[in-house]
């Protein structure tokens, strides 16, 4: 089963503010957490932001709950679009961030965002009416090319209003792409406004997905966002090694069980979509460009 | 169960076989029942059993309707201390309640958080939590 993530936890330059957020995220049994850093091109004085070293937010991190191991800090930057010269490609100061996304303002710049940008999230927006419709062919393009949609929730949670332009444009976006790359994440700049991923899978069926895509919608869509930002930073893909252990046969010559482990090699490529699976054996997911 | 008591003292042969019961429901639950624990930002706030009631039911009422805050829904037990709440709900209504317990987020003008700690079917099985479970 895919660990569970929450892709967007808003930077603040408070510290206090931060570390409680990543460790009420890792009570909740979040794995991995991203920091989101937002950039306005259109509010003056604007510079690309540059993430702080996570030892520099947190002195340590918290133990998910249920697994004993450190929570997973990531970084993420988030542009706001609002005019084609926003988008910058290959830009040297993007490659500092794991996770690139950004947040078309208009059609047009929702279709380049789709068809065209090398990014690997787009943000919904939900704290206003759409602007515009979501149409089948950019859709189904960012499907394809395996670029993730975003919905986040915790502007619901803060006002009644935004609640209802969040549901009504998630459950439009549900729509057009039948509940196919779509995240769940917070968006919270405070603790309280985390709400843990069942909670958020349950959230998920009134925005119109099935069971099924509401709970991958925390996880393993979360998971393929991860590898589709890796494939930005290499030529085409990466491959993912994983070891399995296999049991031996029921009697064992010496009285003891041993142990064969064997490389099963996960190769995600960039034009492939939903890499996160893992289930599909990996000469099924292998195309070639 | 009392036939294996016996059976180890004297001969495991005589003994019958422990009896087991196996419990299967035909159809889906007609219950839900949900441990919630509600987290405020004021934690010197306290609330009574029938004001935390009243604070569910207006957050049926903001995110469904007049149809939501007619859910049937029960509070089979509260604890004052802990702030923390055993609900019962109609399986049909579970997804409307909980959902509305995600997205109700101020209570009194501050801000506050529902955590759901276990959801199931059975309420034997609110009895214990094995996330809490301290194994050595």
């Amino acid at each position: 089963m895919a660990v569970f993530m929450d892709l967007n936890l808003m930077f603040s330059a408070d510290r206090t503010r931060i570390s409680k957020l990543l460790e009420t995220a890792a009570h909740l049994g979040f794995s991995t957490v991203a920091i989101n850093y937002m950039f306005e091109p259109t509010l003056p004085l604007q510079e690309i932001p540059v993430p702080k070293p996570i030892n520099e937010l947190i002195d340590q991190l918290p133990v998910v709950q249920g697994r004993s191991r450190p929570i997973r800090v990531l970084n993420r930057l988030t542009v706001v679009v609002s005019d084609p010269s926003h988008y910058r490609p290959n830009a040297p100061e993007y490659r500092r961030f794991d996770l690139l996304a950004v947040q078309p303002t208009s059609e047009k710049l929702f279709h380049a965002a789709c068809m065209l940008y090398d990014i690997d999230i787009i943000c919904i927006s939900v704290t206003e009416k759409l602007p515009f419709f979501f149409k089948r062919a950019p859709i189904n393009g960012a499907i394809d090319r395996g670029v993730m949609f975003e919905v986040s929730y915790s502007a619901a949670i803060r006002d009644s209003t935004m609640r209802r332009y969040t549901i009504a444009n998630a459950a439009s976006l549900t729509d057009s792409c039948k509940g196919k790359n779509v995240i769940l994440s917070s968006a919270a700049e405070k603790a309280l406004e985390l709400r843990g991923p069942y909670d958020i899978t349950n959230l998920g069926l009134l925005f119109g997905l099935s069971d099924g895509d509401a709970k991958e919608a925390v996880s393993s869509t979360c998971r393929a966002a991860l590898l589709h930002a890796e494939t930005r930073k290499t030529a085409s893909g990466i491959v993912y090694t994983a070891r399995s252990q296999q049991e031996a046969p029921s009697d064992p010559p010496e009285g003891q069980f041993w142990c064969r482990s064997e490389l099963s090699i996960r190769v995600s490529d960039k034009n492939v979509t939903s890499t996160c699976a893992g289930d599909t054996p990996a000469a099924k997911r292998v195309k070639t460009t | 169960c009392a036939a294996m008591m016996q059976g180890q003292t004297s001969d495991w042969k005589i003994a019958g076989p422990c009896t087991f019961h196996r419990v299967v429901l035909k159809n889906a639950s007609p219950h839900h029942y949900m441990k919630v624990h509600l987290e405020l930002e004021d934690n010197s706030n306290r609330l009574s059993a029938v004001e935390l009631k009243h604070f569910i039911i207006a957050g049926l009422k903001n995110l469904h309707g007049e149809v939501g805050a007619a859910l049937n829904f029960d509070v089979l037990k509260y604890d004052e201390g802990s702030l923390t709440a055993l609900l019962r709900v109609h399986s049909s209504g579970l997804v409307k309640l909980w959902s509305s317990l995600t997205l109700l987020g101020s209570y009194q003008n501050q801000s506050c958080a529902f955590r759901v700690l276990q959801v199931s079917p059975f309420l034997l099985a609110l009895t214990g939590n094995s996330r809490e479970l301290q194994l050595h």
